[in-house]
This record gives C-alpha cells, structure tokens and sequence, in this order.
C-alpha cells in the first residue's frame, strides 16, 4: 500500500474494485460520459480471451440469496525487472448474480506519477455468447472531485471503464496492465474480496539472482510452487467473502492478504525492512522542512508574548496551527508525502496535516521544545504489529516531548517513552480536539514515530472514559395534565463535544443552531417545544461543551384509568438497532472510543398523586460496557440516574449476544414507565 | 459564480461576432471600511461568509463572461470560500486572466501570486471537463477574499443561460450584465419575481442589466418544493424566431404546431382500428373498452422505464426509431411519450373523443405560462371523455393504474392540443382516499409483552403505483428486503417482519399486497403488576416529521394520501385490559387523525386513521402542521394499561 499523507480520501494504487461513489456535481457527467454515444465503439468481431472463456462453465462458490456477484477467476502477475521497476497485470472475471452485481461491470484503476495503465480491456460473455468488448480508449478518466473538504489539487487520476451488459446470469471479466515506479519496492495481494471467490491466483517474476519474502495477513500461509526461471504461483480456493458491516474493523484488518518484499542480488531488501527504514526515509524526506526562519521567529514571539508558563505558550501555538491554519491539500507527485517548508505553511495560511505538523514542530522547536512526526492510519486496525512495513499510512500527527516545566495532568493523551520521555500525542489538522487529548480514532491505534534515531510503530494511548461523554442534568416539574416542563443542562466532553461542535460550526444561520437538541428531544418526545436555549464554549475545545435550555412537553404523562403513567428517562438515549439485523453478525464492533455518559433527571410530581410502581434498578456489566439506572422517589420528587460506559474499543464477535442483550436492556429501560395513582387510592 | 458549473440549455450555431467589453471591472473596486470592519451581518445572523459583491458579464456575441466575486470570511468555516475552483469544458472553453487577493482585517492586501492548477475532472473521448483551481493565501475570520476571471465560452454556439441571484451564501449587492446575441430572438424572465427592492432587468443598447441587493441565502431543507422554485432567478431563453409578448398567441401557435405533430404520429388509421378489435369485444361497456385499451398500452416495452444502456448494447439490439403509432404497435415499443400517444390514437380509432394534452411534470419546476418556454411542456397525457366526464390517462407512465395520473403530472396545468391551437386544462390531483396505505394485523400479546402475529399491507393508487417503478429493476430478494423494510421503519426498533406472499410487482393494478409474519419483542413493558402498551404500533414513520421548530420554505407533500390502520390483539390468558385511553381526533380539511381503541372480550381493536390532503402548505402553516403532528405522535403514545386476574397472580 502506497497511500499518500493526509488524503481524505484513501487510494488503493493496486486495488482494481467496482467503482465507490463519485463526488457530486461532476457524478452526472462521469455516468453520462460512460455511456456517451460515440465515446464506445463496438467490436463485433470482438472475443474474449482465453482464461476468461475458461470460466464461461466454471462452477460457482458457495453463496447465499444475497450474493449479488462471486468472482469465479482472479489473476495478478508481477514482473520484476532488473532495475526495479514492476509490471504487473491483473484479470478478474465475475459472474453476475442479481441486479446489484451490475456495479461491477465499471472497473475502476487509480493512477499517479508512480503508475501507468499500459492496458485496459473488458469483456462481457451474455448468454448468447456474443462478446461484448471495451478498451481504454472506451475509458473516462477522473480526479478527486470538489474543494469543499480542502483537498485542493492531487495527481491521482482514475480510470473508468463500464463493461456493457452486465446483467444477472452474464459472465464479465477484465484485465489491467500496470507498470509501476513506487517509492517502497514490493507488492500486496489481497486474496480476501467481499465477494465469494471460487480461484485466484498470484504469480511473481524476478529477475534472475532476486528472491523474496512472503508475509500472510490474515489467513495461514499458502506455500509457493516454483514453475522454474525465478518464478513462482500461489493459488488460493473458494474464500468466503468479508462481509462488509455497519462499525466492523476496517476491511483491511481482517481481510485475508499476501505481502511481498523484494530481495536483490547481495542480500538487499527493497523498500522498507523495517519500521526504522522507513522513518529514516521520511526525515529525510522531511529534513530541511522544519528549518526556523525570521517570520517563525516573529510569529512564536508574538503568539506567546505575555503568556506565563510553558504550557501555556505551547498551547498558544498549538491553537494557532489548529484554527489559523486552514486546511488545503495539494498533492503532487512526492508531495503525497512531504511536507511544505514550514516557512511557506506560515506564509500561506494552509497546508494540509503534514504541513500542519512541520510548521507546529518548527515553533515547538523555537520554543526548545522536540517534536516528531507521526503517521498514521485514522482507520484504527489498518496498522499493527502484525502489519510488514509500509506506507499505509493516510494521516500526519506530532508527537511533542513534554519538558517538565509543562507537565500537566490536563494532558492525558501521553505515553512514557523508554528513550524520549513523556510524549504527547496531538492532531493539529483537527481542531474540535483540546490540546493534551487525542480523539477516539486515533485512541490505541499504532502510528510511525519519526526520531532523529529511529522510526518506530507505537502504540498511542487509550484515554479514560471519563474524558469522553455527555453528562445530563434536568430539574423538571410534571403538571397533573401531564405537562412537563423544567431545566436541563448538558455537558459533552471529549469526541461527543466534538461532533457537536463540528455540526454547529457547519450552520449558516442562526436558527440552524438548535437543530442537534431538537433532534435529541424529538427522538424522545413527542411534542415539545424550548422556551430558551444557550450555548456554551462552541469556539473553545480546551473547555467542556454546554447546552442549557428550558423545555416544555406537553402530553409528556400520560393519563390512563386514573393513573398518571410517566417514564423516568427524559431523553437521549443509548441503546442501539446495531444487532438487530435478521442476519447473523460476522464482524465484531469496533466503538469510535471510551465513553461515560450520565443522566440525572429530578422530577417534581403533582400534588395529589403518588408513586405505585418505579422501574426497576439495573446493574449489568459486560466487562466491555457497563450499564447503571436507577429510579427513587424522594419528597415527592422523582430521582433518575443512570451511567453507561464504554470500557474496552472493541466487542469480539463471541461477545455479540451479550452486546445485544446490553441493548436491549438499554431500549427496556429507556422506555420503561412509572405508575403515579391518585394520592390515598 | 465560479464554483459552479452553468449548464448550458440549448446551443444555435452563430455567425460570429465580435467581442465589445461589457460593464466589467479591469481593476479591484474600493474596499469600504465598513465591510473591512464587519463581524457579522445583521441580515444573515448565523453566516459563515457573506457576498459584498458579485458581478457577471456575460457577452453572446463572442461567448463569454467575467466573473468578479467579493467575500467577507465571517467564521472559521468560512475560510473553505477561498479555496477556489472554476469548472469548464476544455477544448471549446476557457478560463483566464484569473486575479485573486486577500485583505486582511487591517486593511494591507496580499496578492495572489500561487499557482492556478488545472484538474482534470471528467475526461473522455470528445469530454474534458477541468477545472482550475487555486487557494487564496492568509485568509482569516474578518478577511475579505476577492477574485475575477474571464471563462470564454464554445465559440460558434450561443447559448441559454441564467442569473442565479440566490446563492449559497447571502449577498449584499451584485449586478448582472448580458449582451445579448442579435441574430436570434431573446426572451427574459423571472418566474419567481424578484428580490424586494429588485428592479427588473432593463434592456439598454442590447444589452440587459439587473442590479440586487440584501438577497438572502438560499437553504435546503426536507419536503421543500423543487430549489429551481424557490431560487430568484433570471432565465434567458434563446429562440429561432420571436415568441412575441402576447402570451396566448405564442401557446396558440405552439398548440398547433404540436397538434399537428401529435396527428402525424397517430394518423395510422387502419393498424390501430385493427388493433383495437384485437384488443376489445364489440359487446365491452365503453369504460370497459377503455381500460382494456389502457392495460394493452401498458404492455408495451416502455423503453423509458430501461436502465441506462452502453452504446454497444442499444447498437447491438437495434431497435429502429419509431415514427409513427404503428411503429409502436407493430415493433412492441416505444418510450413513455410514444405509448400514450399510442393510447391515444387506439381511443380514437375505439370511437372515444380523446384530446392529447401536453403537461408539465411538477418534479423539477413548476410551469409558468408566461415564460413562454414550451420545452417546459415535457410529458403528455390523453383527455378521454366519457358519459360527459373527464378522464385523464398517461398509460405510458408505467405501473399508473387505470383513471390516475404519475403524482408528477397532477395538479398542473395542460395544453390540450386541437386544430385552433387548443386550450389550458387542469389536471386533477387525487383525493388521499385514493392513495392509501392500509395494515391490518391480527396479533397475540404474550405475557412477556411480545406482539406476534399477521400482517397485511395493501397499498393503493399512487402508492402502490410508485413503490412498483421504485423496485421495477430489482430482483425478489431485493424487493422482499424493500417491503420488510417499509413495515420495519413504522414498527419499533427490535421486530421481526418477515413477507409471506408474492406480491404483484409487474402490473398496475389499484393495489399492491404485501403479507407479512410480524414479531414486536417488548411492545408491552412490564411496570410491576401491570402491563403498559402504546396505541401506535405503526407511529414511527410519523416520529420524526416536522422536528424542527423553525422553518424557510414551504412545505411540499408530492401526492395527498391517507394511512389506516386496523390492529386486533389477542390478549395473554390470565390479563384483562385495566384502562384504554380515549378516543383522539383531530378533524380538518387538510390533515385530519382518528385513534381509538375498542374492547371485544379478550380481544383489543386498534383504530388509526391519517389523512394529509395537501400539496403545498405555505409557511405561515408550517406551525399548524408541526402542531398537528405532534399531536399524533401524542396520541400514538397514549398507553394501554393491561392487569393480571386475581387468580392468574396468584400463580
């Protein structure tokens, strides 16, 4: 893998999949420039070739009613040359099952300054036999469309190409020639798809005197068969899919994979051995980048002047790359993954998160204060011990030595390094997140620490889940008619307070800003209205975010025969369809971090009546999560308290009936009542 | 505005003109201190970026314009307007003489000196759409961003265009300029009006000019009305001769036009006349007759209905170009224009007085006459009279059943094409009886609160008719996953809904029918010796309407329709029903509810019954409508109290 720092939109140079969704508003003349007429020419002596004519009977792999295609036939071929570069050639044949499978008749391959498609062909066998033919010249090349997320400009171009007719029962099948240049010499397979694979098959060409080293990920080892003249096959077998679900660990993770180094003659590893290696290519890459001029100087001067303390001017700066930096990609070429100087970052006012990264260090350092670079992938899993050395990597974070004079317990987003001390993690493209906290993708998830001395993967911490959550306090009155009506107060702290922040700093209009408590409190009631709402410390992420507002429900009670029957549980709720499916999971649940979210709900009840039934308390731990609620009723009022917390990141699947359980327990409690009766009956 | 594509509508080939300078600006225009000092604009609290100044100068004659842009960066997030990207055809367009700035909240300027990339965002053959794009440097909360450039368009076409006044963002002032191309006939219009304070656009020496100011934002939100209504904006139409300013002349003369068209096409008599005996028995009741006639239409391959076809696959099938009714009826297809043409020509040789009429579909604008745009007129549909009544059919609108209309092509108006020309009819719009959904279940209650039993969902009218072309390319499974989910999206979280019949999918029969297996874990919840059951079973597909408080546009409902429900539960053995809620309604016109719950020995009947009767609901009513919904949902949660016998909590 060869992805480029800091892309919003993660690539797969050798990934050859049916085409994910393009951007709006260009998507309407990519679908029509596929079927434009005169854009593709029939061939009607067209035939398809031989391995694909060879699948035209092939039995199927197992599948289910679902299944909207299963790839019967997949080959990858890689010729090393004596110089290093790479050719390699992939052929993939499907056979359409149902009207969704039609996505993968449009083929799709990415390309860079590192990559070129040197040939492009797809066919369609339908019933009749009568070849359908497409070539590159049928293709329709694109860009990463859109500024709106800041990613400005990028080298990587795709290359479309729809093949006709295809139709459920209909054979498709095409082939893609690459030659190849990458920065890190080597090559991945992946043998896992999301469909059923009956065969596939890897071959690798060296150069006489080369060899390699194969790494399985995800799968035991498939051993090579030597065909002679430095070459060898793998072949893989009736794979079933990776089932793609709602909050899984990433694909990547858990799908079945070959990595393969390249060896040349003496003994040398191509790309990169080693984690080290491949921190030593990125300082260097990055070497001159950091260098401190006269308007850094300035700036630091002017940013911290009067500021006391060290952790204070850190703080200083880290906001100012955090706000005053606009984010803005531009990517070309090596410039996928090296930063711009420092200097310019300032004089320009952008840069995306590598840029980000070098103009914060370079202040640091005029401060005196060490910093490093750290990739990472923001998809926690797509990077572990496990994982051979490589650049999959989309993200750029700084790693900051925290001198003494500035240690903090505010900063809990550290780890203690044998050799460099406290290091505090800390993301300045993302500036909903405080300095000194890390959010939760990031949380226990490996990045690439770059040292003057070493690259090394580490593991960033896991903070405690009282740094994530909503706290709710609510001082109501319930009116006999069943009217309820008081305060309520909100607390978010953590990932929570920054995904209401990041939706309340998209709104446009003013009105706009009670949307995300009229969401909460429509979920929960069905008629209500505010009275006032106020917000608190939208713009600054070093403190809690607030919301108070006053809030009348009408109809909240409901009168029945008598009784006055109330639920406990205001609003927000916790509970989850996740595992509803009819169909069993196969994933586990990955939770985006550690979260504590409490309720206290006080609520002053009528005069004239009291309480005949209470719902019961619950205590359920999972060891994963832990669920508390409990109602008690002190001087006429009606006390609700209740905390969940998420403890461990990740539920595995043999827990998934317990989570389950959880929720359901959760949505029983959510929704339970309390029965009030006339005073004295 | 340079973010946004404009699509051109109609293309003439011109003779070549040339190019005279139009009212744009070569230099920056003056910065007035009171935009470098702006917080925030009191007309659109809450923007993260407002239009001091925009200016466009369009110019027919060597196709072109000049774009000017002045933006004050108000929050953070509305730093994103200085990243900047400019879309356009390469080979026949161009973009250039592109000049950009900052000035910063304290007046000093900072030039634009990066570089312009040009992207490639869709290229193929005879297609390069690109891009150039550029960041503006140093920009922050309180900066002004500036920006001009020429984009020179085909040279040798002349094309329709628009002046889009609401923007993204609110805008303090613009101006607009069009010179317009002599040699062809010009029409402007602004079918919206205009913003208040707005002159309208003034010809001087060929040249058209408007100037707006204080021209608020323009939001989306759900259940809106097409945005191409509810956007000011000034359409420039282009024709090859002159529509002239008498409105009812031009539609005059179009109707003939179209008439005479429409004629050709179904002047087969001797194919349809034998067409129609093979169709209808001599003996059929006229209504009879025009039904069958109506489903044999139907049964024609609509190729409008087909997904999109690669050019090696429609060369390869081959299907001739229809001319003529008779190519319908002798090849077995056509589009959807062409079958109820067909429809129309088979009424006529029946021996019905049938009229074409030529609508406007209400899904992307809403027709104005006055505009005097035919191409507005885009689909058709055949007035039949009979025993004095008006029937309205477009059999080429596949799944509609008999005597309805596609809710696209109700409520609007139509020409109804004749020799003279024709006249305006209104197309009627269904009552919401005539588009129900209707469930009725018979259901166990268990001790433990579970709900289980059968369910049956009939759909009618324009509800069956949609969900059918909704689902006409997929397959069973795709179309069982479809109706389990429309039933599990009414019913809490948690249920088990499982289809149990086959459905029709390919007919347009009045009715779709959908049985099911439902399981409700949980719909009762225990509180201590008692059971508590809400009264809505099906109350979640109304839970999130109408959340929001505030509201911009008006609300718009495509069809009116009506939901009732009718939901038996058999009680557990050993419980009796304690108390049952009242019953609630709420009487109206527009919308109106019914809930009630009735008692039969151990079995509980569950009444509900929705009507929405509107359209278009303007947002004075916006509140009344909320209120109205939030009344439901109140009543859909009153709760049925359930007790144990005495004998059975002994055990």
């Amino acid at each position: 893998m060869n992805n480029r720092l800091c892309s919003p939109r993660t690539r797969k140079l050798k990934s050859i999949r049916p085409a994910a969704p393009v951007q709006l508003p260009a998507l309407a003349l990519f679908v029509a420039c596929l079927a434009l007429p005169g854009l593709s020419w029939a061939s009607w002596a067209s035939d398809a070739p031989d391995w694909l004519r060879a699948q035209i009977s092939a039995p199927l792999p197992a599948h289910d009613q679902k299944t909207d295609a299963v790839m019967v036939y997949s080959e990858s071929v890689l010729t090393v040359q004596a110089d290093g570069r790479l050719k390699r050639l992939d052929r993939r044949a499907y056979r359409i099952l149902r009207p969704e499978g039609r996505a993968h008749g449009l083929v799709r391959v990415y390309v860079d300054s590192q990559t070129r498609v040197t040939g492009l062909h797809g066919w369609c066998i339908p019933a009749d036999g009568k070849v359908f033919e497409v070539k590159a010249k049928d293709a329709v090349e694109s860009a990463v469309l859109g500024v709106d997320d800041g990613y400005l400009m990028s080298d990587v171009q795709t290359q479309s190409l729809q093949i006709p007719a295809t139709e459920p029962g209909n054979l498709i099948g095409y082939e893609i020639e690459q030659e190849l240049h990458p920065y890190a010499v080597g090559d991945e397979w992946d043998v896992q798809e999301t469909v059923p694979v009956r065969e596939t098959h890897y071959t690798l060409q060296l150069p006489s005197g080369w060899s390699y080293k194969a790494v399985w990920i995800n799968s035991p080892e498939v051993a090579a068969v030597a065909s002679g003249n430095s070459r060898w096959n793998w072949v893989v077998t009736n794979l079933e899919p990776v089932k793609i679900e709602e909050d899984m660990p990433p694909w990547r993770g858990i799908a079945a994979r070959m990595v393969v180094s390249l060896i040349a003659p003496g003994g040398q590893e191509l790309g990169f051995r080693s984690w080290h290696d491949l921190g030593a290519w990125y300082l260097h890459l990055a070497s001159d980048r950091r260098n401190v001029d006269t308007e850094i100087k300035q700036k630091v001067a002017a940013l911290t002047v009067g500021i006391p303390g060290m952790l204070g001017k850190m703080r200083a700066l880290a906001a100012f790359v955090q706000n005053d930096i606009r984010y803005v990609g531009i990517e070309l070429g090596i410039g996928g993954h090296q930063p711009h100087p420092a200097a310019e970052v300032l004089a320009h006012g952008y840069g995306d998160c590598k840029d980000k990264v070098t103009l914060l260090s370079a202040m640091f350092k005029e401060l005196g204060i060490e910093s490093y670079y750290v990739a990472i992938n923001t998809t926690r899993g797509s990077v572990t011990t496990t994982t051979p050395p490589n650049l999959d990597f989309n993200h750029m974070i700084i790693a900051v030595a925290v001198p003494a004079a500035a240690s903090d317990p505010a900063l809990i987003a550290t780890i203690a390094h044998p050799k460099l001390g406290s290091l505090l993690f800390f993301d300045p493209t993302d500036s909903l997140t405080p300095f000194g906290a890390l959010r939760g993708g990031l949380q226990a998830n490996f990045g690439l620490l770059i040292s003057p001395d070493d690259g090394e993967l580490v593991k960033l911490p896991q903070l405690s889940s009282d740094s994530n959550g909503i706290h709710r306090v609510a001082k109501m009155t319930l009116d006999a008619d069943g009217t309820l009506h008081g305060e309520i107060q909100e607390i978010w702290s953590g990932d929570p307070a920054a995904r209401q922040r990041f939706a309340l700093r998209a709104t446009t209009q003013d009105i706009d800003r009670i949307k995300p408590a009229e969401k909460v409190a429509a979920e929960a009631l069905s008629s209500f209205h505010f009275e006032k709402a106020a917000i608190r410390n939208l713009h600054d992420a070093q403190r809690p975010f607030e919301w108070n507002y006053s809030l009348v429900a009408d109809h909240y009670a409901k009168l029945s025969g008598g009784l006055l029957l109330l639920r406990p549980r205001i609003l927000g709720s916790k509970s989850s369809a996740l595992l509803e499916g009819e169909e069993p999971r196969r994933q586990p649940v990955e939770f985006d971090g550690p979260q504590r979210d409490s309720d206290e709900f006080d609520i002053a009840l009528p005069a004239g009546f009291s309480v005949d039934e209470l719902p019961p308390p619950i205590h359920a731990d999972y060891g994963f999560a832990l669920y508390q609620s409990e109602s008690k009723v002190v001087n006429q009022v009606l006390r609700y308290t209740r905390s969940f917390e998420i403890k461990q990141l990740s539920v595995p699947t043999d827990k998934l009936d317990e989570l389950k359980s959880l929720y359901r327990l959760i949505y029983g409690d959510e929704r339970r009542m309390a029965v009030l009766k006339p005073a004295g009956s | 505005m340079g973010r946004h594509l404009r699509t051109p509508g109609m293309a003439l080939l011109t003779l070549g003109c040339a190019w005279v300078v139009t009212a744009c600006a070569e230099d920056w225009l003056p910065i007035a201190p009171d935009e470098l000092k702006l917080a925030a604009e009191p007309a659109a609290p809450g923007a993260s970026a407002i239009y001091l100044y925009s200016q466009v100068d369009r110019n027919d004659n060597d196709p072109s314009e000049r774009n000017y842009e002045r933006i004050k960066i108000l929050t953070e997030d509305g730093r994103k307007y200085a990243d900047i990207e400019i879309p356009y055809l390469k080979g026949t367009e161009s973009v250039g003489d592109i000049r950009a700035r900052t000035i910063r909240p304290d007046g000093t300027i900072l030039n634009f000196d990066g570089k312009v990339f040009d992207k490639t965002i869709v290229k193929a053959r005879g297609v390069k759409y690109f891009a150039k794009t550029f960041a503006i440097p140093d920009v922050q909360v309180g900066s002004i961003i500036e920006y001009r450039y020429r984009h020179d368009l085909a040279s040798g076409y002349v094309f329709n265009s628009h002046w889009i006044l609401s923007q993204e963002l609110y805008t303090r002032k613009a101006k607009f300029t069009l010179r317009a191309y002599g040699q062809y006939a010009l029409t402007w219009s602004w079918p919206l009006g205009l913003p208040e304070g707005t002159k309208a656009p003034e010809e001087h020496n060929g040249t058209i000019e408007l100037e707006t100011a204080n021209v608020p934002a323009f939001v989306e939100e759900d259940d809106m009305p097409p945005a191409n209504e509810l956007k000011y904006r000034v359409d420039f139409i282009y024709s090859d001769e002159s529509p002239g300013k008498d409105v009812n002349a031009f539609w005059k003369r179009f109707g003939k036009q179209s008439y005479r068209r429409v004629n050709d096409f179904i002047d087969e008599r001797r194919t349809l006349g034998q067409a129609v005996t093979q169709i209808v028995a001599a003996g059929d009741p006229p209504l009879v007759k025009l039904q069958k006639l109506y489903a044999r239409s139907q049964q024609i391959r609509n190729v409008s209905y087909e997904h999109d076809k690669t050019e090696q696959e429609t060369k390869r099938e081959d299907l001739r170009a229809v001319r003529t009714s008779a190519d319908v009826w002798n090849r077995g297809y056509g589009d959807g224009l062409q079958v109820t043409w067909l429809f129309l020509g088979l009424a006529r040789a029946a021996g019905f007085q049938a009229d074409p009429v030529l609508v406007s579909a209400r899904d992307q604008y809403f027709f104005n006459a006055r505009v005097m745009n035919s191409a507005q007129l885009n689909t058709n549909v055949v007035r039949v009279k009979l025993d004095d009544k008006d029937l309205f059919l477009d059999p080429g609108a596949a799944y509609t059943p008999f005597g309805m209309l596609p809710w696209s092509e109700t409520a609007v108006k139509g020409l109804r094409l004749d020799k003279d020309g024709g006249d305006w009819l209104a197309m009627p719009l269904p009552a919401a009886g005539d588009s129900r959904v209707e469930r009725h279940a018979s259901l166990q209650l268990s001790a433990d609160g579970e709900l289980q039993g059968k369910l049956t969902v009939t759909y009618s009218g324009l509800e069956a008719a949609w969900r059918r072309a909704n689902e006409r390319d997929d397959d069973d499974t795709e179309r069982r996953q479809f109706l389990e989910d429309q039933v599990k999206y009414a019913v809490p979280i948690g249920s088990n809904v499982k289809l149990t019949n086959t459905p029709d999918w390919s007919s347009s029969a009045p009715t779709l029918v959908a049985e099911y297996d439902l399981r409700v874990p949980g719909f009762a919840e225990s509180a201590g010796r008692r059971l508590l059951m809400s009264v809505g079973l099906f109350g979640n597909a109304e839970k999130h309407m109408f959340e929001r408080a505030a509201r911009v546009h008006p609300l718009y409902f495509e069809f009116p329709y009506q939901h009732d429900d009718d939901i038996a539960i058999e009680l557990p053995a050993g419980w009796q029903v304690s108390s049952t809620p009242s019953k609630q309604a709420k009487e109206g016109d527009v919308l109106a509810f019914s809930s009630a719950v009735d008692q039969s020995g151990s079995t509980l009947h569950l009444r509900r019954s929705l009507t929405v009767n509107i359209m278009l609901v303007q947002v004075k009513y916006y509140d009344a409508v909320r209120g109205f919904f939030q009344t439901l949902r109140a009543s859909d949660e009153q709760q049925i109290v359930l007790t144990q016998d005495k004998e059975a909590e002994k055990h």
